[in-house]
């Protein structure tokens, strides 16, 4: 059985944002870090939106607190008044060491995910969140991979496979892992082709680069034209970072 | 800086049964913690910290003060710059041990308060509240006269003087974008200060090159005294107002990333800096005309300085550059007053309703009003140098507290005080910080100490009627 994994839900707690069904139970077996946070315009100090909010934003997350709590989780819990809620997840990924990000969108049952591998660089990474995630949960995997020209099959059956293998050392029932491969196609177009069948998606976070600065991190991207919940896996933060 | 535990307890109540807001559990890097799992995140950066201070400030000393100050003064107004910035850094360096020590929001409010007790925290916080309106009407004031000389460069002559108007519209419009506008000013704040230091830097290079006759133009020789000594300090007196910004970088202490390293390096930075940036001005300024007709040019001299040099390109940049500067000091001023409302409002000084969110907006609309409002009446007015002193005396009261709260924690030195950053030359600094600060109240003219002491006396009646059973002194 794979140990359980911290995984962070960040929730606009106070606009109306909530946990989405479905999302509870394909987090039974995590440790949930439950983030309510309220973005604040710069006028306001946050202490100042505290004196006046902190009481209705406990109760709410007392609410998610217990849903995820009688779904089966650990939860661990904060609440946070900010100016810049992209850095309040930053940094609570950093405190709270956490595996993966959910972008919370609603699901029915999760009855199949698409596992989104991009290469060798955070696969372990990868393998412990699915392991932790879907070990107990009856759900079919599929490892989905766009290849790169220069890669050969040989290359693939290597990533793949030993990650299959990695997955059922870790609890998985093998019956239940699929692996599907694509060539020649933009990355991104792929996962969120590929995404439409499926109840949910895992994928890497990637390096911030040029391209991402000015089109946004992929997983965002694939997050916003998927409808389903999306798990983005965190890469490795340096110690000091 | 690992988790820094605060241990200041607060008691009473107010007449209106309100007590003051709990004080936080501890202080990190990144945050304040209250009751273990509520965070309030920290946003602002250097640079952020930096603008803050150095866009308060540069609106005043550049674009209003250099006529004024001349003909005061004449040549030697250069010195008075130079001590209003001396002064300026006496106080910054304490200032930012207090807050390395307790960076809250508030700033010096918050730090007198836990130091030396209510009755001096409220004198100070309700003084500081009003001496920044005080501020922004005599920035407003100024934006009316660049706003006038764009009229009078474009050559529409009005049969009235539009600066009061000009300075309530915008103090009105200022007051409703604080309000109901939730764009990223800070970014706006940023960038709107880069962009004037390289302005002011390119053109004052050019001017001092001037000045000792690079170009071989004609320089007019002066007197430095012209005016005697005695107005070199009552014109330092005068010109303090531009030395007010640091302070407002203590107001939003609470939200300064990595405070202890931050907090000291945004206020001693940006005083240095401006006082280069006054210094240099006002020695251009003055050598470029001479004093007398510098100060015929009165409160938009800056703009003639630069036809001068640079003809119609110059003067268009540095019109637009005071309007801009003073623009956003008014601004600055504004968000600050409201910060200094919610402080005593927390602390059940101001009764609680003040520091309310609005639902719609998630602005602060109660304490934008209270500072907006008596704002427009102080611009009506329109005394540029009345306004200036009061919002200085009203400061350099705080100024002087602050340097003795300092000694005073120093000596009892209780558990909870634990500054990061120490001041150097203690005794000796924060004793001539306090020093000067009250020694420059005295060459201010009689009618603005005079409101200033009516403020501090109606402050400390309102803090006995109304919450003279509040505790905020730390244990010491």
């Amino acid at each position: 059985m794979a140990d359980r994994q911290p995984i962070l839900v960040p929730l606009r707690v106070l606009e109306g944002e909530s946990v989405p069904e479905g999302v509870p139970g394909l987090l039974a077996n995590a440790h949930v870090v439950l983030l309510g946070y309220h973005v604040i315009p710069e006028q306001t100090a946050p202490g100042q939106a505290r004196l006046q909010f902190e009481e209705r934003a406990r109760a709410r997350l007392d609410e998610h607190e217990a849903i995820f709590e009688t779904a089966g989780a650990t939860v661990e819990r904060r609440l946070v008044f900010t100016h810049d809620g992209q850095k309040t997840i930053d940094r609570t990924i950093h405190e709270h060491d956490c595996m993966a990000v959910l972008v919370p969108n609603a699901i029915g049952a999760v009855d199949d995910v698409l596992v989104a591998v991009r290469g060798t660089v955070g696969v372990d990474r990868l393998t412990r969140v699915v392991a932790s995630v879907f070990a107990a949960l009856d759900t079919s995997i599929t490892l989905y991979h766009v290849a790169e020209a220069s890669e050969t099959d040989e290359d693939i059956e290597t990533l793949l496979g030993g990650m299959r293998d990695r997955l059922e050392r870790l609890g998985v029932d093998g019956s239940r892992i699929e692996t599907r491969t694509e060539r020649q196609r933009a990355p991104l177009d792929a996962i969120v082709d590929a995404a439409k069948t499926f109840d949910a998606v895992v994928m890497g976070e990637t390096d911030p680069s040029l391209a991402t600065f000015v089109f946004g991190l992929p997983a965002d991207q694939v997050a916003d034209r998927f409808l389903g919940p999306v798990l983005v896996v965190q890469r490795e933060r340096e110690a000091d970072e | 800086m690992a988790e820094e535990p605060v241990d200041v307890e607060t008691a009473g109540q107010n007449v209106a049964g309100e007590v003051p807001a709990t004080e936080p559990d501890a202080v990190t890097d990144d945050t304040t913690v209250h009751d273990d799992d509520v965070e309030l995140e920290r946003t602002i950066g250097l640079v952020g910290g930096l603008a803050i201070g150095i866009g308060t400030m540069i609106g005043a000393g550049i674009f209003v003060f250099p006529g004024l100050a001349a003909t005061n003064a004449g040549l030697a107004a250069t010195i008075s710059f130079a001590i209003g910035g001396l002064i300026a850094l006496l106080v910054a360096l304490p200032t930012s041990e207090l807050a390395t020590a307790m960076p809250r929001s508030g700033g010096g409010y918050y730090f007198i308060s836990r130091g030396m007790g209510t009755a001096y925290g409220a004198i100070v916080g309700l003084g500081l509240w009003l001496g920044l309106m005080f501020a922004s009407a005599f920035y407003l004031v100024g934006l009316g006269h660049y706003a006038s000389a764009v009229f009078g460069a474009l050559g529409v002559g009005l049969p009235f003087s539009p600066v009061v108007g000009i300075g309530l519209l915008f103090g009105a419009a200022l007051t409703a974008l604080s309000i109901g506008g939730t764009e990223n000013t800070a970014k706006l704040q940023n960038a709107v200060v880069g962009i004037l230091l390289v302005v002011l830097t390119a053109f004052l290079s050019y001017g001092v090159l001037d000045a000792v006759g690079a170009f071989g133009g004609r320089s007019v020789p002066e007197q430095f005294f012209s005016r005697g000594y005695f107005p070199v300090l009552t014109t330092a007196a005068l010109v303090f107002t531009s030395y007010l910004g640091f302070a407002q970088v203590a107001t939003v202490a609470g939200e300064i990333k990595q405070p202890s390293r931050n907090l000291p390096l945004a206020m001693v930075g940006s005083v240095l800096v401006v006082t280069v940036f006054y210094v240099v001005t006002i020695f251009v300024a003055t050598s470029a005309f001479g004093a007398d007709r510098l100060g015929q040019f009165g409160e938009t001299a800056m703009v003639e300085v630069a036809r001068e040099f640079l003809g119609v390109p110059g003067a268009v940049a540095i019109l637009v550059g005071g309007l801009l500067a003073t623009f956003s000091s008014a601004n600055a001023s504004i968000l600050s007053a409201s910060r200094a409302v919610y402080a005593l409002s927390r602390d059940a000084l101001l009764p609680r309703k003040a520091s309310e969110v609005n639902l719609r907006y998630g602005t602060p609309h109660v304490a934008l009003l209270a500072a907006g409002g008596p704002i427009l009446a102080l611009v009506a007015t329109g005394q540029v140098e009345l306004l200036a002193e009061v919002a200085s005396f009203l400061h350099l009261v705080m100024y002087g507290l602050l340097c003795i709260a300092l000694l005073v924690l120093r000596r009892r030195n209780p558990e909870w005080y634990e500054p990061s950053y120490r001041v150097p030359g203690y005794p000796v600094l924060p004793a001539s910080g306090a020093l000067t600060s009250f020694g420059l109240i005295v060459f201010m003219q009689p009618a603005s100490i005079a409101i200033g002491i009516v403020v501090m006396l109606l402050s400390y009646l309102w803090y006995r009627y109304y919450a003279g059973d509040v505790t905020l002194k730390g244990d010491i």
